[in-house]
């Protein structure tokens, strides 16, 4: 099947600048014009722009947490049914069907659950499953596990950690590995009700920090091509701007991606000692090669907030909206809490707001900013079409910021930044530069060879509209959405590495979880079979 | 050995499927009860989804309780293994059902290794004493925590205020010593089950664990009161966004446990055709239904008052499958213990929707 889409414009900074040109897939890879051959389907694209399909790095889609979050909130999916459509949660994504749904319809292609649980890995995996048409990936969760623990507690050698790290990516199928307040679901168990970077888990006497810099050093001798994703201590309260320079400065020459760096733009100055301190940080990242960071924008409107950050969700209880919430302490890497959080255009929302577009904005190079509102943390992926907007658009931002509460947008340099998001920079920020921090070469950009995730664009003024509704979605070759309605429905693979795992580590493994948990190992993984689906899986090769 | 019926001839597997979508597709509203693993879940859910029915599981009226704790209020919550592994004091609070009493049994017979790391001991707060929860707790050592005359959620109630230094007439008996076990506890840990009382006794011990954590920790172990019923409720919600008792209308999925409960249906004539299923054998169709009824049992006879009956086997069994164990407090890939040729729900419910006009595969 030879497919030709043309007349379009095609921005696809990886090979080259942004040109009128055909675009030519064969059996869902894209293939270079080929010589006198004419197309089985040919689809005219004029007045349309071209771009491979976007990747989203770091976006809560499934698993134990989200599931709990739909539990805790039927309302939540009820209210939003029948409410016009273009309200932040008139199309909240909120079972599989619809996650995988609407993320196709604004040319999204792949996207990363940043949060699993190691032992609840089966639950991820089978969420997953069931969400259509896109492909998946996780980053698995450590940090916060006895095992990790005790090894740096007695100072085991680094290959046994590394066996134990490579261990956990390959029996939870996963695609990296995340660290999330490095210590404090540990220390919140023995009643810790703060931690920071330099604070040290009680029973094992390790910092925050070790845990981190050992687990970077790890995921990096292990050849693992996503660095090290690391959610810091100190999320969401004011100062947490110390903390999060702090860590940026930790790199050492080794990499680190930092998620949703706008939870952490806070300082305490101003009356409410409720800052932005975006600057600052941008230029902290602007100044260190080594980091690359996400952001977790904030949008306005109803929203739940789901961590595995079980200390921080508790603290976070009291402004719970409505008033019911979840926290679990769970084994080691799991757990967390669901908090049900409204952003209102008052003082503390508009900041968060405006340090978000600081960040975006005020770092310079759009191959380490990754775009995220952190989904739902911030605001429901569904948010993302004004999002591309409010970055495009200086306009835009002007229009939104006079609806805020201007003592907040004060304490910032919103205003003064005219920067204007071009398509070539949307381009290498939400499809070139994630595929590049995950180690996909298949993607991300529409070179000969990679898989035909085709997004197509009709350009026009009104630049959420055209990036909610793609008029074409082609995956792997599939024509999966047309006029930003679904079409076609098909399953995704869940992208994993793989590696062997060490003999030697599995011995350790069964006896740690006979002796500790009195269950064989058989308890905690499970068979790719279990999935039920044909190849639910992909490896990918580093 | 027959595997299918119509009424109460045997008949080969294909014609009893063939008879049993000429039913579904004539049915202007087919309500399911559900018993299977995962991925009998998703695939019943689908075909109740094409056909815009409704479903509950077999155990839909303490699903019903066990749900509602969340959706009206949440909690605090803890895993089993977190539980047999931190906590030195542990509170089993009313009825648990049988299938968790040798998990109880492991953590009576185990140490704590984290935290406090004190010997562990078990208290039972019980209301009033049934005979079955009594043994139990005589069996685990518990330590009763028991007033006279007090209902679960009074008793609850009671030591919630006890703990709070509120003066109450009421007392419960051991309450000096479980305060001093509670003060050097490091992660006390309450378990529940949807049996231990009303959602308002449940909601009454989530504000007691809340209580404890103003200064301490404390947390719950939820076991549900049917594995099976719980993992059919977590399928149920990433499929459609909701727990049962859902049904579909316009294709849109609705959460609403009045308006969907099916037996109420059943009994109203909303329904007009019942698709039963007991992978876990040994089971009748509830009563009170005159509507036509298609059986998934495990069964080797035709379940009595069926039009169809197609034998299916169990997860764990029978055939591999995927099941919530509440053991981890997760899903659990669970292998045959003893394979048999019985089919499993989900490959009859695809052979189903395969048989329906339009011959559509469905989507799990
Ligand atoms: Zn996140």
């Amino acid at each position: 099947m030879l497919i030709r889409l043309t007349g379009g414009e095609v921005v696809d900074p990886v090979n080259g600048a942004t040109a009128k040109r055909d675009v030519w897939i064969r059996d869902g890879l894209l293939v270079d014009a080929p010589k006198g051959a004419t197309a089985d389907e040919t689809h005219d694209v004029s007045g349309c722009i071209v771009m491979a399909g976007a990747i989203d790095i770091h976006s809560h889609i499934g698993g134990g947490n989200v599931n709990t979050a739909r539990l805790l909130l039927p309302e939540h999916h009820r209210a939003h049914l029948p409410r016009p459509a273009n309200t932040p949660l008139s199309n909240a994504g909120w079972s599989t069907f619809q996650t995988g749904t609407l993320y196709a319809q604004m040319g999204f292609t792949t996207v990363v659950e940043p949060a699993m649980a190691p032992y609840a890995a089966l639950h991820t995996h089978l969420e997953l499953a069931d969400i259509p048409i896109i492909d998946k990936a996780t980053l698995a969760i450590l940090g916060n596990d006895d095992f990790t623990l005790s090894l740096l507690r007695d100072s085991k050698s680094k290959a046994m950690l590394d066996d134990y790290v490579a261990w956990i990516i390959g029996s939870s199928r996963a695609l990296g590995v995340k660290v999330i307040n490095a210590g404090a679901a540990a220390a919140f168990k023995e009643n810790v009700r703060s931690f920071s970077l330099d604070d040290i888990v009680p029973e094992y006497g390790v910092s925050s920090r070790k845990i981190v810099k050992s687990l970077q050093a790890s995921v990096t001798r292990l050849g693992v091509p996503h660095p090290l994703h690391v959610h810091a201590n100190n999320l969401g309260i004011a100062g947490s701007a110390d903390t999060a320079a702090a860590t940026i400065a930790a790199t050492e020459g080794v990499p680190l991606h930092l998620a949703h760096l706008q939870f952490y733009g806070y300082g305490t100055e101003g009356k409410r000692k409720f800052s932005s301190e975006a600057a600052r940080l941008a230029e902290a990242v602007n100044a260190n090669p080594d980091v690359t960071i996400d952001i977790g924008q904030v949008m306005f409107g109803q929203t739940v907030t789901i961590s595995s950050d079980v200390m921080r969700q508790f603290s976070a209880i009291g402004n719970a909206s409505p008033k019911k919430t979840v926290i679990l302490d769970g084994d080691g890497n799991g757990g967390g809490g669901i908090v049900p959080y409204r952003y209102k255009q008052d003082y503390y929302g508009s900041l968060q707001w405006a340090v978000g577009l600081e960040l975006f904005l005020l770092i310079t190079d759009p191959w380490r900013v990754y775009f995220t509102t952190d989904h739902p943390n911030g605001a429901p992926f569904t948010a993302y079409p004004e999002l591309f907007e409010l970055l495009m658009s200086s306009n835009a931002r002007d229009a939104k910021s006079t609806e805020l509460n201007a003592t907040a947008l004060g304490l910032t340099t919103l205003a003064s930044v005219r920067r204007e998001y071009t398509l070539e920079e949307i381009a290498i920020m939400t499809r070139a530069a994630p595929a590049k921090l995950l180690g996909l070469k298949d993607r991300g950009h529409l070179g000969a060879g990679a898989i035909a995730d085709v997004a197509v664009y009709r350009k026009g003024r009104d630049i959420a509209k055209m990036f909610r509704e793609a008029a074409l979605v082609f995956k792997n070759g599939d024509l999966v959405v047309k006029n930003g309605k679904v079409t076609h429905y098909r399953w995704g693979k869940t992208l994993r590495l793989n590696p062997p795992p060490d003999k030697a580590m599995v011995k350790r493994m069964q006896a740690y979880h006979e002796e500790r948990y009195g269950l064989s190992l058989d308890w905690f993984t499970f068979p790719d079979s279990a999935i039920q689906r044909p190849d639910p899986f992909a490896e990918v090769i580093s | 050995m027959s595997v299918a019926w119509i009424g109460s001839q045997p008949v080969p597997l294909t014609d009893a499927v063939r008879n049993a979508a000429k039913l579904l597709a004539s049915s202007r509203c087919p309500v399911f009860t559900l018993d299977a693993d995962v991925h009998g879940t998703r695939s019943a859910i689908a075909l109740a989804e094409r056909l815009g029915g409704a479903y509950d599981h077999a155990a839909g009226d303490v699903l019903a309780k066990e749900v509602a704790l969340f959706t009206d209020h949440g909690g605090m919550f803890t895993t089993p293994g977190e539980a047999r592994r931190r906590s030195s004091l542990i509170v089993i609070v009313g009825e648990i059902p049988a299938a968790h009493h040798e998990l109880l049994q492991a953590w009576a017979d185990s140490q704590p290794d984290l935290g406090d790391r004190h010997k562990r001991s078990l208290f039972h707060i019980g209301g009033i004493e049934t005979t079955e929860a009594g043994r139990l707790a005589r069996k685990l050592k518990a330590i009763p925590l028991r007033g006279e005359g007090l209902s679960l959620p009074a008793a609850l109630g009671v030591l919630r205020a006890a703990l709070q230094g509120q003066r109450i007439a009421a007392s419960l008996s051991n309450i000096e010593r479980f305060k001093k076990a509670l003060a050097t506890a490091q992660f006390p840990v309450f378990v529940f089950s949807g049996t231990s009382g009303d959602t308002a006794g449940l909601v009454m011990l989530q504000g007691l664990i809340a209580d404890l954590n103003k200064t301490g920790r404390a947390s719950s172990v939820f076991l549900p009161a049917d594995d099976d019923a719980w993992g059919t409720a977590l399928t149920s919600l990433w499929m459609t966004g909701f727990p049962p008792r859902t049904g579909f209308s316009n294709s849109l999925p609705s959460y609403d446990p009045g308006r969907w409960d099916i037996q109420r249906m059943i009994r109203d004539k909303e329904a007009d055709l019942h698709v039963w299923m007991s992978t876990r054998g040994g089971e009748t169709p509830p009563l009170g239904g005159k509507i036509p009824l298609i059986s998934l049992s495990k069964t080797n006879a035709p379940t009595s008052g069926a039009k169809v009956t197609i034998s299916v086997g169990k997860a764990g069994i029978d055939h591999d499958g995927v099941s919530y164990s509440s053991r981890t407090g997760t899903f659990r890939a669970v292998q045959a213990a003893q394979p048999s040729q019985l089919p499993s729900v989900s490959s009859i419910i695809g052979q189903l929707a395969e048989a329906l006009p339009g011959k559509k595969a469905l989507p799990c």
